[in-house]
């Protein structure tokens, strides 16, 4: 009974605590997971190699090396051109479905979303092969152009090149892309495009000066949701690229591995990391200036 | 808008990774008390050590790399199992980063029958009746081509360099293989080599990239390739070529005239090995007759033991292409052994696999 004379400040006390509660393993993550791992890496980025693990000395010379040696830009640009060559083909085509989701799904659009959502089920691994399979010298792709008569014999132009990485890459993360579309056509107004038609705009106009600007926050944040982590990238290069599609995960892997290099991989990987900084800062200007709402 | 939806997304997926590294380290907590190896894919088959499994039922844990090079890597980095294979080349360089404990060859039962040509490797000794690694295995590195798709090359490893066969050749992304026969072309000594020299074998290399499918390690995805004449020569082991013939691909394991490479292999034991006993009968159940003769048949590789070849029928030895004694072989093949300049030349080779 004696609670309840005191109520404010046991309540005040343990709301706090909730608080705290629920705050403590976002603030560990962040802390240990993310800042602890990324200031290891910028200390890792400025030490010389020695073999041994942290390095020794503080130098430079890394960055020297990843600005002056041509091949570091030549490979950045690349994965640069791949990732928005994914990203685009990704948004455009998540786009068509993720209207189709707001729109016109009705009923089905539970079993729709959990469709979209299905081949998270398998490892991306098992996905990266199936389009080994379809891309292959003897694989579906092939054998159904031959099969039709189109061409004569299999072609190699599919599998171990820089296309095969932009088509696997698109369909893994289509989902990403679909998702944050969804919800910002979900959320414009219906009224809005009633008004619209109610003003005399045909269909095509209301999408072009109502539905699309409407959407544009969630094209923007699919577009980097896909852009950044594809970047870097080194898993579907490896499997599906061939020589010509190397990006620069895969030189930063390297040098984590058979190179041995670990203050050399840590500089790329911070150079790459400010890169993709400037791609998200002209990102977040668009989106200020074509993606705002109000 | 665009960058809550973000952040909440890279929340839930560090909270997933969380989880899945409380999960990780739940499951390594477990598996304290089996024997931990560090193996080349395909090495972990039960059929290599039966009598250790007899003796201790799911007794052994593997883990898997593509390349020693990686493998070095994962351990220096924190890696901990007990028992790791490396090959012979790489040796030096475990044991130079502190990363070995001597392997008394008294508590080997078959030491004796292993073939003195590797016994008597200088970086294995570490004194008084010790050995830094056990050898087990041994094999060659070729070009493995398809004989209706290349009609009657030059036994040379040219062929990889040959542009009549653009895009339909793959070759090993390993330090010790691909560098190693672009430095035996480009007339240099692949174990060391001054700085110049290095440029001359880039060269190389930077001459075969755009003629290549890809550099891989999967030598599944190779044996396909080959299989369905989406490549028509690759840089292989005897294994891939043992497998094929199997499938009655018409394949053959080019005899270079400037030599296959021949690598040895075995077994490392941890500094900080939990399972040293484990690890001792592990290695004695892998150096049985049984497990040799198993190495031979299956895969085509040699074997580390005498006893092991005096098992298998001299017409089955004659097919897989391997003499019963390991010097025969190395007569006329290039042995893999330590190179001076491992780490610059896989840095350099990495750079040119880029396009530099």
């Amino acid at each position: 009974m004696s609670t309840l004379v005191a109520t404010s400040a046991p309540e005040a006390r343990s709301s706090q605590g909730f608080r705290v509660a629920m705050l403590l393993p976002g603030a560990l993550v962040t802390l240990l997971l993310i800042l602890f791992a990324l200031g290891l890496v910028l200390f890792l980025a400025f030490r010389g190699n020695d073999g041994s693990l942290l390095g020794a000395g503080f130098t430079v010379a890394n960055f020297v090396t990843v600005v002056s040696d041509p091949l570091y830009w030549t490979v950045t640009l690349r994965s640069l051109i791949i990732a928005a060559l994914v990203t685009l083909a990704t948004v455009v085509t998540a786009y068509p479905v993720a209207y189709y989701l707001a729109f016109h799904a009705g009923r089905r659009r539970g079993l729709l979303l959990f469709l979209v959502t299905l081949p998270f089920w398998t490892s991306y691994l098992l996905r990266v092969f199936a389009w080994k399979i379809v891309l292959a010298y003897n694989g579906v792709l092939n054998s159904a152009l031959i099969e039709s008569g189109i061409w004569s014999e299999p072609t190699l132009a599919f599998l171990n090149t820089p296309a095969a990485v932009v088509v696997t890459l698109a369909h893994a993360y289509a989902p990403f892309a679909i998702l944050p579309i969804y919800v910002a056509l979900d959320t414009i107004p219906k009224s809005l495009i009633e008004a619209a038609s109610d003003l005399g705009a045909r269909p095509f106009t209301s999408f072009r000066r109502i539905v699309l600007p409407n959407s544009m926050p969630g094209v923007l944040a699919a577009a980097l949701v896909v852009f950044v982590p594809t970047v870097g990238d080194y898993v579907t290069p490896a499997l599906v690229g061939g020589p010509a599609s190397t990006m620069i995960g895969t030189l930063i892997q390297a040098q984590f591995g058979k190179a041995n290099d670990w203050p050399f991989g840590a500089a790329l990987s911070v150079a790459v990391m400010l890169v993709i900084l400037c791609v998200v800062l002209v990102a977040r200007f668009a989106d200020r200036r074509f993606g705002s709402r109000t | 808008m665009a960058f809550d939806l973000k952040s909440i997304s890279a929340k839930t997926v560090c909270a997933g990774l969380t989880a899945f590294a409380l999960a990780l380290s739940s499951t390594v907590a477990f598996a304290g008390d089996k024997l931990q190896y560090f193996t080349w894919s395909g090495y972990e088959l039960p059929d290599f050590n039966k009598s250790f499994l007899a003796a201790h039922p799911d007794g052994v844990e593997a883990s898997i790399f593509g390349d020693d090079d990686d493998a070095f890597t994962k351990v220096k980095a924190g890696f901990r199992p007990d028992i790791a294979h490396p090959c012979y080349d790489k040796v030096a360089r475990w044991n130079k980063e502190g990363l070995l404990q001597p392997i008394d060859t008294k508590r080997i039962k078959n030491w004796d029958s292993i073939f003195p040509v590797f016994k008597n490797l200088p970086d294995l000794q570490a004194g008084d009746g010790k050995v830094w690694m056990v050898p087990w295995d041994w094999g060659n590195t070729s070009i493995l081509y398809r004989t209706d798709l290349v009609e009657n090359p030059e036994a040379s490893w040219n062929l990889l360099w040959d542009k009549q066969y653009a895009g339909r050749m793959a070759t090993i992304d390993a330090v010790h293989d691909t560098p190693v026969v672009a430095a035996l072309l480009a007339g240099v000594n692949p174990f060391d080599m001054t700085p110049e020299q290095m440029d001359k074998v880039a060269e190389k290399l930077r001459e075969q990239r755009p003629l290549l499918s890809n550099y891989t390690t999967d030598m599944t995805s190779v044996e396909q390739a080959l299989a369905s004449g989406q490549l028509v020569a690759a840089m292989t082991w005897n294994a891939s070529a043992t497998s094929l013939k199997k499938q009655g691909v018409p394949v053959e394991f080019m005899k270079p005239k400037e030599g296959m490479l021949t690598w040895a292999c075995g077994f490392v034991m941890l500094k900080d090995a939990k399972n040293v006993d484990l690890a001792y009968d592990f290695i004695n159940s892998r150096l049985e007759t049984d497990s040799g003769k198993y190495l031979i048949e299956a895969y085509g590789y040699g074997s580390s033991t005498s006893s092991a070849f005096a098992a298998v029928p001299k017409e089955e030895l004659e097919k897989l292409q391997l003499p019963s004694d390991p010097e025969v072989m190395l007569k006329t093949t290039i042995f893999t052994g330590p190179m001076k300049q491992n780490d610059d030349l896989a840095k350099m080779f990495e750079k040119v696999k880029a396009g530099g």
